[in-house]
């Protein structure tokens, strides 16, 4: 039923048509922005210490050039509120942004709701390189447990795709069934070398649950390039991925380049998942549910499902992460375990509402 | 013959457990002895220098009655801290088994591993046939039924405070039939957590610096209210920053700048080398202006003397009251 749902709509007969749907959509990615930026002003005001929002300003104010302020505040406050805050809810924006785009365009790619960005082994072969970086001597762990994460998940999706391979073409069932079956080799080793890790088991399972304590600015800095090329990638293409929607041949037929296309959006895609999880660890959910909220509210074109998966991702992301580092404060819970708590039983509610609307 | 071997318990020990299934026995036989038996007992325990046997009945740290007939000789320990309260009474050479990550006293690393700290191997330690075996409160749910299923005699030791070690260090000694051994090393240490206490016990709040204790810095892990570390900085005269905390969890980055501690102690793995949350407190840009930081006092403790609740909790205590209160101790 969903797939005949999703065909009937894919594909916008023309831009005259539906005036209404463009305009609203056009709105609600506006609007999304506007939310995106409250709800960055609005977290950086929330958290263990009090922080007046008074102060706030005139700390934020006095970073902006031109403006001459005399610091009334602790010092204290300026390291929490730019250099705590600021990054931390930074790069949950991003990451989030990067796990909801990338999950639309799995989904879209697979033509399989239940696809997410972890689906061909990104997350299984990040955890994995993740681990041995822990495992390695000490010294090294701070640089090798990001790198060891990403190489990990770029890794595991090359090999997945070389098995899946059959001559020039990529049948997707066979690369999900790879996918699958790398992941499940991959998350044995890494169950045992768990086991085997000893002391360092906290420390492991704290990234595999996902977190953002501790980031710092230069961890936003590297993971930013990322995300914006890819997502861009990925929205370029949007036009394509609404007509491979059709069917593969239909769309090959079309003057769709079918092969190139799967090649360039699931490496995009792979590659951004891989950067948003390496820093901040497994964090689930997210690029499951956003883009399907999305797809419920505003229907499945991927001219706006993926613009507004990327920005509302990054919305729920940062409101999540402020709730991990708030609700149970001055200790922290891991931000995988907020998603799911506060995103399924939304998502359900969606799911419900819609059910009685439309289907 | 029951009596024989009461008056006599070294002979008795020296010939191991076949003689003591003989003695239960024939004690059953001749049950109505029992009052002379007691009464030997309780002469005996008065005597104090030959080995006593334990009471019977005993009430473990988990609340649960354990009863021990004879003295054990062949004990097992699930946990490093249970491996060095044996070691110090004078009980190595009565313990056959012992976890991976028992590395303390020296002499414990060579004997037989029953596997990790909560992995036990159960086939193992049915093998390896022990009396007794002291596990702690995180085999309670699954370790324990397990093990009492195969009908072996576990014995639970679970402080979370230096009264509560003493305390266990008694129990043990009490079941091991060590009373002596034990009672002189509880003395001790008592002794030497009394001293520590008489020069913080009346400190003004504002004479106690504020510390943060440190066990993993990705996440920031600490210790809060209810576990040992907590009850060290108190004792050795310092204010836990994580006092709203209960147990060991992460805590906050902007808690931690936010109550600007005035000394960090980071835990480090001394045996492995690994002192990173001692490294990452040192050189956290953004914990620069915390006062630990200004006035360079961020120190390093040896994780096991602090974590593990054993006779070497004294050795901690000096250690923080030390770092703590550099002036006074």
């Amino acid at each position: 039923m969903a797939l005949e749902v999703l065909k009937d709509r894919t594909v916008p007969k023309t831009t005259t048509v539906y005036p209404l749907r463009w305009r609203s959509r056009t709105y609600a990615i506006v609007g999304l922005v506007l939310i995106l930026g409250m709800a960055v002003m609005a977290t950086s005001a929330i958290g263990s210490t009090d922080i007046p929002l008074s102060t706030l300003c005139q700390v934020l104010l006095a970073k902006l050039p031109f403006v001459e302020l005399k610091p009334t505040w602790a010092s204290s406050v300026e390291t929490i509120v730019l250099d705590i805050r600021l990054p931390r809810l930074l790069l949950a924006g991003l990451v989030g942004a990067a796990l909801a785009v990338a999950g639309a365009t799995y989904q879209g790619l697979f033509r399989n709701p239940l696809a997410d960005p972890y689906l061909i082994g990104v997350a299984q072969g990040a955890a994995l390189g993740a681990v041995i970086g822990f495992l390695l001597p000490a010294s090294w762990q701070a640089a090798s447990v990001p790198l060891l994460a990403f190489a990990g998940a770029l890794l595991a999706v090359a090999v997945v795709y070389s098995i899946a391979r059959v001559g020039k073409t990529l049948p997707m069932t066979t690369l999900i069934l790879a996918g699958v079956a790398l992941g499940a080799f991959l998350a044995a080793i890494t169950s045992y070398l768990m086991i085997a890790s000893g002391d360092k088991l906290h420390g492991i399972i704290s990234w595999l649950l996902g977190t953002f304590s501790l980031t710092s600015w230069w961890q936003v800095t590297m993971v930013a390039p990322y995300v914006f090329v890819g997502t861009v990638v990925i929205w370029l293409h949007a036009r394509p991925l609404n007509v491979m929607q059709l069917d593969e041949e239909q769309a090959q037929q079309l003057g769709i380049n079918v092969e190139r296309m799967k090649l360039i959006l699931l490496g995009a895609a792979t590659l951004i998942t891989a950067a948003a999880v390496c820093f901040c660890g497994i964090i689930g959910f997210v690029g499951i549910i956003i883009p399907h909220a999305v797809r419920l509210i505003w229907g499945p074109d991927h001219r706006f499902l993926l613009p507004l998966s990327t920005f509302a991702g990054a919305i729920f992301l940062i409101l999540a992460d402020t709730a991990a580092r708030t609700v149970l404060a001055p200790t922290e819970i891991p931000v995988g375990v907020i998603t799911a708590f506060l995103g399924a039983p939304f998502f359900l509610y969606l799911l419900r509402q819609k059910k009685r609307a439309i289907f | 013959m029951g009596f024989v071997v009461l008056v006599n318990p070294p002979a008795a020990e020296s010939t191991g457990i076949v003689c003591y299934e003989t003695l239960e026995t024939s004690v059953n036989r001749h049950i109505r002895r029992w009052p002379l038996i007691l009464t030997t007992l309780v002469w005996l325990s008065c005597v104090g220098c030959i080995p006593q046997h334990p009471e019977g009945n005993v009430v473990d740290d988990l609340g649960r009655t354990v009863t021990i007939n004879q003295t054990p000789q062949r004990i097992i320990s699930l946990a490093p801290s249970n491996t060095e309260i044996l070691f110090a009474l004078g009980l190595g050479d009565r313990v056959v088994g012992v976890t991976e990550y028992c590395n303390y006293p020296e002499a414990a690393t060579a004997k037989p591993k029953v596997g990790g700290f909560s992995t036990v191997d159960i086939e193992k330690v049915v093998s390896l046939e022990p009396d007794l075996v002291l596990a702690t409160h995180i085999h309670g749910k699954t370790v324990i039924p397990a093990l009492e299923e195969v009908g072996l005699t576990v014995f639970v030791l679970a402080p979370d405070s230096i009264d509560g070690v003493l305390n266990s260090i008694t129990l043990a000694g009490t079941i091991t039939g060590q009373h002596q051994q034990a009672l002189q090393l509880v003395n001790n240490l008592r002794t030497r957590v009394e001293e520590v206490g008489n020069k913080t016990r009346n400190l003004a709040p504002d004479q106690r610096p504020t510390v943060l204790y440190l066990t993993w810095h990705n996440p920031l892990m600490t210790a809060g209210s209810g576990t040992l570390a907590d009850d060290l900085i108190d004792k050795a005269g310092g204010q836990n920053i994580a006092y709203d905390i209960s147990g060991d969890k992460a805590i906050d980055l902007e808690t931690v700048v936010h109550r600007d501690p005035q000394v960090i102690i980071a835990s480090v793995g001394m045996g492995t080398g690994e002192d990173l949350p001692w490294q990452y407190a040192k050189t956290e840009p953004r914990l620069e202006n915390t006062q630990a930081l200004v006035n360079r006092r961020v120190y390093m403790i040896d994780g096991d003397i602090v974590h593990r609740p054993g006779p070497r909790i004294t050795d901690a205590l000096d250690l923080m009251a030390q770092f703590i209160h550099p002036e006074i101790f």
